[in-house]
Parts: structure tokens; C-alpha cells; sequence
């Protein structure tokens, strides 16, 4: 009588779960859709039309906002990676008794709400603020008129700060089981101190990434007056990531370590850009006109321009983005430990 | 119906699980859809106070507790101002009901509806008891017959202090569904400290010495009439209508004239309420301002001036919306804020126009200074010149209209 219903064992074990994604992911989604190919207003009443024009607006009538999405989310991608890497690595190998203590560290922050998190950091940044505070009045860094709050750098500071604990619990977990006896024996037979591929390795890579950050965040400046500080701007942050990688970086560390901390890079940068390039609370509170990301104007079309079919298309169109550039990145990084294989 | 369903169903969508996200709210709406019984039966009016009372209203918008701050003494500069409020308070302990008083839940008409209108839709109760909403979306409510009727039986006070400037509105003359919590301006407010001088007209708002610290409301239907006059004012406006009159073409030439400020990050932001937040932390030096709230919310050097250009006002409004539990209760609410002395008390301290008779004459005894104020008194010169906001009731022009407005709030 068993042995016949077994069979019944793991659905029922599966059951909430699938319940909980028909009921909140699947059937939302396919309102979505059928909403994203409707037309009609808010006061008339929305009705499936298999309208695909929709989709045709949502994609070519926000390009700055698609843009600031994906530039943004990189951003904040390759900033919590620079800022988690070194983070993690020193948590796994010099951790000691205090890594329970570091890693408790690193997700405090979660106790605290979302919002009141980044509303903080309106304070942090704005005109009265600490960074403002030490860095224009206290030490002169600034001209008089800077200001932080209200720019690129405000969104990308806010995504960062948000999503560093997906990206470092991660790599914690891929560089903590890496064996440091494989490193010491990389160093005795084919990557001492002698080689110098890795501090090369290091340079350009600090400096590519140093480069990419600048012209990032200013990038909306690019073809206007702004243009040659930006360059230069670039160029330093570049030669200063340049001589910061090419100190840090080791030949053993190119070679055994970084190689075998792969799928915690992969897990977290996803864990990480995901969330940001769809994120709208960061660009909202602490970003301007200009800094308004897509997850903003589906908010504003769903809940301020009651635009229900253009903002659903949006959405979907996102949904899709993201999902193709998973597929590319896992062909690209390989996904063995996030798919159970091995 | 599955037990399951009946289970969900059975849920009450109280504040919290509203407030936790509209995902229970937006699952009772789905069942409703479905046709599965998640309406609730109509809530009759009755006469018996039930509680708790919920009630959601805008920031800066009723008389709050003064909490002296570090130093202990109340009347100096680090005094705060904090929920309870003295009318919620007493009208608790006279009903022996809850008040749960939402402070600085509704920012602006369109983001606040869009929270609650897919409830109000499909017959769900919001959760809320009482709402507070301007004019034009209050009257659209009304028309879509999402408020509940207010019995005058149950607020004797209010019909009898209305004032009657207030009475024979189009869309609800007898005060069936509504009545009128404050009304106010909207001008320009600005940090003396920090611009280094007063402002007086709109256009000052774009001077090139403010550049970065300028915010703009994200109420479209205040920020563009108040260009619109800016711009007749120096001759270049579209046409010469009056605010409430603005076609789309006014307001393309408003978003023409705009456009390049919010490029060159001359104005920075579009915001609600929050404003006050900005106005405090010094990031924001002028902006586009509701009349009471810096002076009731705002520091010692922020100010609010009645734009030469003109000025727009507007009229927010009680409402009971559709399925509240509490019907009853929020009538008597209504009635209680009627009394002349509360309004009076309410009045001086939130720095609005109120709604109720006899407010200038009991407001000398509490304050003399607030009797004399404009923004509670707005003068003849400045009345002469005080605009009601346009409704925008066709859906096509709204849409334009709100098109061009995201197109410079960058969403």
C-alpha cells in the first residue's frame, strides 16, 4: 500500500513551495503578460487586445533609463566585488575564531529596514553629512560646490552598500574551502614570487576596472563640457588601480586561488546585479531626474501614470533581459556548483 | 470553494497586512476577481463605536505632542514634534476606541489611490477608515462611488460649522460623502540661511546662484499651473488661461521651459511631503512648498511666500472610503475635528486654512500671532490671485499631461 503511494512523497514535500510559486510568481507573471499585451485606460477598463505595440514603446521610449539600469547595475556589481573580494578572502584565510563574529558583520546591516537604510544614506551623503563634512569643508578634497547626494554616485554608493552581503557571503563560501596547502605548493613549484604574469595581471585589471568605475558614473556627461575631466578623471583612477592591483595581485593568487573562488564570483555577481539594475528605491531617494533606472518607470507607470500595459511590458522586458544575460554569463563562467553537478 | 480558499478568504485585511505590502490586499482582490466570495458583505453604518479607528493622512497635516528634545525645556529650537496628537488622544479616551493615526501615509493623490484602487474596485475594504485627499481626486472617488455616505445625523457639528464657502461643490453639494479637512496654497518656500535672500516670486526658483538645491512638487497639478504663471507673468506662456483652464499645449510649453533645468541639474527633484526631510538636511535650498508645512514642520530660517506671480489653492478633503470597518467611528471623527476649538487648536498648529466657522475668532485666545498669520489668513492682494488647480477630468489630456511630467521627473 505504501510502496504504490510513494511516488506522492516528494510532491507533497515540494507542495508549499510550488503552491507559494503558482500562487506569487506564476499566475502574477501570467497577468502580467496578458496585461502587457492589453490596451485601454485606467477609467475604461483594460482588455487583451494581443496589442504588441506596447512592447515596441517600452523599448524604444526610455533609453536613458535602460542604460542607467545596466550601467548602474554593472557598477554596483564590479564595486561590491572590488570592495567583497578582499573582504572575503580575509574573513576565509585570516579570519580565525572571528569569522562567526566578521560574518554576523557583514549581514547586520539586514536587521535594519531597506528603506531606513537608504534614507540614512541621504544623510551620509547630503549637505550635512559626514563625507561632506570631512572631505569638502574639513580637508578642502572638494570644491565648494560638490555635492553627493543627488548624483550618479549617490544610486551606485546605495546598490553597493545594499548588495555587498550577497556578494561577499558567496565568495566566502567558495574561498573557504579552497586548501592553502594548494597554494603554498603553487608558490614552491610555478608561481613563487619570480613570475610576475600575476602583478601584470593585477595592473591591468585594476585598471580597467578603476577606468570603468569613472566612466560609469559619469558617463551621461560624455560629448558635453565635462568630457576631458572625465577622461582624466579615468585615467587617474585607472593608473591607481593599476598600481593597487599590481601590488595586491600574486601569481599564485591569478593561478590556483582566484580560479577555485569562480562560483562564488559567478553566485554573487548574480545575487548581486539581479536585484540592482531592477532596483528603484536607490535611484528615487538618493538620485535625480536624470538617474532614474527602469524599475522606476515601472513604478511610476504602474502606480502614478496608471499605464498598466507599457509598465507589464517593461517589467517582462526586464524579466527576459535578465534571464538571456544569466544564460550568456553561466555559458561563459560555467554553473557546476550552482546546479548541484560534480 | 476549496477549504484552503475559504481559509485565505477568512482573513481580514487588517492595517498590517496591508501595510506589509498590498500582496494579501492584491491576493483578496484576486479571489474577488475569481468570483470565489472574497467581497466582504457591505459594512452598515450603525451606531456603535468600534475600533481600532485608521486613519491615513499627509505629513505636517494635525496638531502633534510637543517633546521638549535633549534640553528639556519646551519653546527652544531642539523641540520635536511627535504622534500622539492631543485631538486623536482625547477623542480616544471619549469613545474608548484605538486611534491609529498613519502620519505622512499618503505623499501624493495618484501614488496613494494606486495603493488602495484596485481594492476599492473590486469591493475589497482598504483597510483604511478615513483618507484625506485634494479636490479633484476626491471628487473622482465620490463619482466612482468609492466612498461610503456620511449620515448627517451622525455629524450634527460639521454641518452646522462647515463654512460656506465650502458648500454646493459639483460633485457632492450636501456634503454626502465628504468634508473638508484643510485648505492651502502652494507657493514657494525657501531656507533664508542658505539663499541668502528672500524669495518672492517663482521665478526666483531659477536663479543660477541656487542651481542644485531647486526641488519641484511631484503634484503635476501644482508644479505646472505654477510655472504656467510664472510664464504669462514674463509674457511667454502659451496662452492666457488660467490655471484651472491649462490645455496641453500650456503645459507643453511649461515642460519646454523646464525641460533644461532638470537637464543642467538646476532642479534636482520632484518630491511630496518630503521636501521637509530635504529643506532640514540643507539639500534642498527652494523649492515648490504647500503653504503650512515649514512652518509648522520646517527650521527657524525656512520660509514660505506667496508667489507675486500668483499662487494655486486647493482643498483636501475627509473621506470615508468604501467597505471601512469603522464607518461609524470615522463619522465621529469627522464630527469631533468640527468643533471650533479643536479645529482652532489643529489650525495653529499645522499653519492651514481651516474649513471651519468661527476658527479666526477662537484662534486669538489660543494664538495671537497665528490670528494674524497669512498663511492661515491669506490677505485680499494675494487672494486676488489664488488659482483652483485644474481637474484634467479627460482621461486622454491627463495622460498627455502626466506624460510630459515624467518625461522631466526622468521616469
Amino acid at each position: 500500500m505504501f510502496q504504490r503511494r510513494r511516488w506522492l512523497i516528494p510532491w507533497l514535500l515540494m507542495a508549499p513551495g510550488l503552491l507559494w510559486l503558482i500562487v506569487f510568481f506564476v499566475i502574477p507573471n501570467v497577468q502580467m503578460v496578458i496585461m502587457s499585451l492589453s490596451s485601454g485606460t485606467l477609467g475604461t477598463g483594460y482588455r487583451f487586445t494581443g496589442n504588441v505595440g506596447n512592447y515596441g514603446e517600452a523599448l524604444t521610449a526610455f533609453p536613458t533609463q535602460f542604460r542607467n539600469s545596466i550601467v548602474y547595475g554593472g557598477l554596483a556589481t564590479i564595486l561590491t566585488f572590488v570592495i567583497g573580494f578582499p573582504l572575503a578572502y580575509g574573513i576565509a584565510f585570516r579570519g580565525g575564531r572571528y569569522k562567526n563574529i566578521l560574518l554576523f558583520l557583514v549581514i547586520a546591516p539586514f536587521f535594519t529596514s531597506f528603506l531606513i537604510r537608504t534614507i540614512s544614506w541621504r544623510i551620509i551623503l547630503g549637505e550635512s553629512g559626514p563625507v561632506l563634512w570631512l572631505g569638502r569643508d574639513a580637508l578642502g578634497l572638494f570644491p565648494d560646490n560638490f555635492t553627493i547626494l543627488r548624483t550618479p554616485l549617490a544610486v551606485v554608493s546605495g546598490l553597493v552598500y545594499q548588495f555587498l552581503p550577497f556578494m561577499v557571503l558567496p565568495l566566502y563560501t567558495s574561498l573557504e574551502k579552497v586548501d592553502f596547502r594548494l597554494v603554498e605548493a603553487a608558490r614552491d613549484l610555478y608561481a613563487g614570487p619570480w613570475r610576475r604574469t600575476g602583478a601584470i595581471v593585477g595592473g591591468v585589471f585594476g585598471a580597467l576596472l578603476g577606468a570603468a568605475v569613472l566612466l560609469g558614473l559619469g558617463y551621461a556627461s560624455i560629448g558635453g563640457d565635462g568630457t576631458a575631466v572625465l577622461v582624466v578623471g579615468a585615467v587617474v583612477v585607472g593608473l591607481f588601480g593599476a598600481a593597487v592591483g599590481g601590488l595586491l595581485i600574486s601569481e599564485a593568487f591569478v593561478r590556483v586561488i582566484f580560479p577555485l573562488s569562480l562560483p562564488g564570483v559567478f553566485a554573487g555577481s548574480i545575487l548581486t546585479f539581479i536585484p540592482a539594475i531592477g532596483d528603484y528605491v536607490n535611484a528615487e531617494l538618493l538620485g535625480n531626474p536624470r538617474t532614474q533606472m527602469i524599475g522606476n518607470v515601472i513604478q511610476s507607470r504602474f502606480l502614478e501614470q496608471n499605464d498598466y500595459p507599457t509598465a507589464s511590458a517593461l517589467a517582462f522586458i526586464l524579466m527576459i533581459a535578465i534571464l538571456v544575460a544569466i544564460f550568456i554569463y553561466a555559458r561563459l563562467l560555467g554553473t557546476e556548483e550552482l546546479s548541484g553537478g560534480r | 470553494m476549496s477549504d484552503l480558499e475559504q481559509l485565505m478568504t477568512a482573513v481580514p485585511v487588517s492595517r498590517r497586512t496591508f501595510l506589509q505590502g498590498s500582496t494579501m490586499a492584491g491576493f483578496a482582490a484576486f479571489l474577488a476577481a475569481c468570483g470565489t466570495g472574497g467581497s466582504p458583505a457591505p459594512t452598515p453604518g450603525g451606531t456603535n463605536i468600534t475600533g481600532p479607528l485608521v486613519w491615513a493622512n499627509w505629513d505636517a497635516y494635525i496638531d502633534l505632542t510637543t517633546d521638549p528634545g535633549p534640553d528639556g525645556e519646551e519653546g527652544t529650537d531642539d523641540d520635536e514634534y511627535v504622534l500622539p496628537s492631543p485631538t486623536l488622544d482625547e477623542f480616544a479616551a471619549e469613545y474608548g476606541v484605538e486611534v491609529e493615526y498613519a502620519n505622512a501615509e499618503i505623499e501624493d493623490n495618484e501614488t496613494f489611490m494606486a495603493t488602495i484602487r484596485q481594492q476599492l474596485d473590486t469591493g475589497v475594504a482598504t483597510g483604511w477608515d478615513l483618507i484625506v485627499l485634494t479636490d479633484w481626486m476626491a471628487a473622482r472617488v465620490v463619482g466612482s462611488n468609492w466612498a461610503e455616505r456620511i449620515d448627517p445625523a451622525h455629524v450634527p457639528t460639521a454641518i452646522a460649522n462647515v463654512r460656506d464657502e465650502y458648500k454646493g461643490l459639483e460633485w457632492d453639494p450636501d456634503f454626502e460623502y465628504h468634508f473638508p479637512w484643510q485648505s492651502g496654497a502652494v507657493g514657494v518656500g525657501y531656507n533664508v540661511a542658505s539663499t541668502g535672500r528672500d524669495l518672492t516670486k517663482v521665478a526666483d526658483l531659477f536663479d543660477p546662484a541656487f542651481a542644485g538645491k531647486v526641488t519641484l512638487l511631484s503634484e503635476v497639478r501644482d508644479t505646472f499651473p505654477l510655472i504656467h504663471l510664472m510664464l504669462q507673468d514674463q509674457g511667454i506662456a502659451a496662452s492666457d488661461h488660467t490655471p484651472d483652464q491649462m490645455d496641453v499645449a500650456d503645459c507643453e510649453a511649461v515642460h519646454a521651459f523646464l525641460k533644461p533645468y532638470v537637464e543642467s541639474s538646476h532642479v534636482t527633484g520632484f518630491y511630496g511631503n518630503e521636501y521637509l526631510a530635504a529643506f532640514a538636511a540643507g539639500d534642498t535650498w527652494a523649492s515648490m512648498v504647500w503653504s503650512g508645512d515649514l512652518a509648522s514642520s520646517g527650521g527657524e530660517d525656512d520660509r514660505f511666500a506667496y508667489p507675486e506671480e500668483g499662487s494655486m489653492y486647493f482643498t483636501d478633503n475627509l473621506l470615508i472610503p468604501k467597505g471601512a470597518a469603522n464607518w461609524y467611528t470615522a463619522e465621529k471623527m469627522i464630527d469631533w475635528c468640527y468643533d471650533v476649538d479643536r479645529a482652532a487648536r489643529i489650525a495653529a498648529f499645522i499653519y492651514y486654512i481651516s474649513p471651519v466657522k468661527g476658527v479666526a475668532e477662537a484662534i486669538v485666545e489660543l494664538d495671537p500671532d497665528a490670528a494674524e498669520n497669512p498663511l492661515l489668513f491669506p490677505p485680499a492682494d494675494v487672494l486676488e490671485k489664488q488659482y483652483p488647480e485644474p481637474a484634467w477630468d479627460d482621461e486622454d489630456v491627463e495622460s498627455e499631461i502626466k506624460d510630459l511630467y515624467a518625461d522631466l521627473a526622468g521616469v
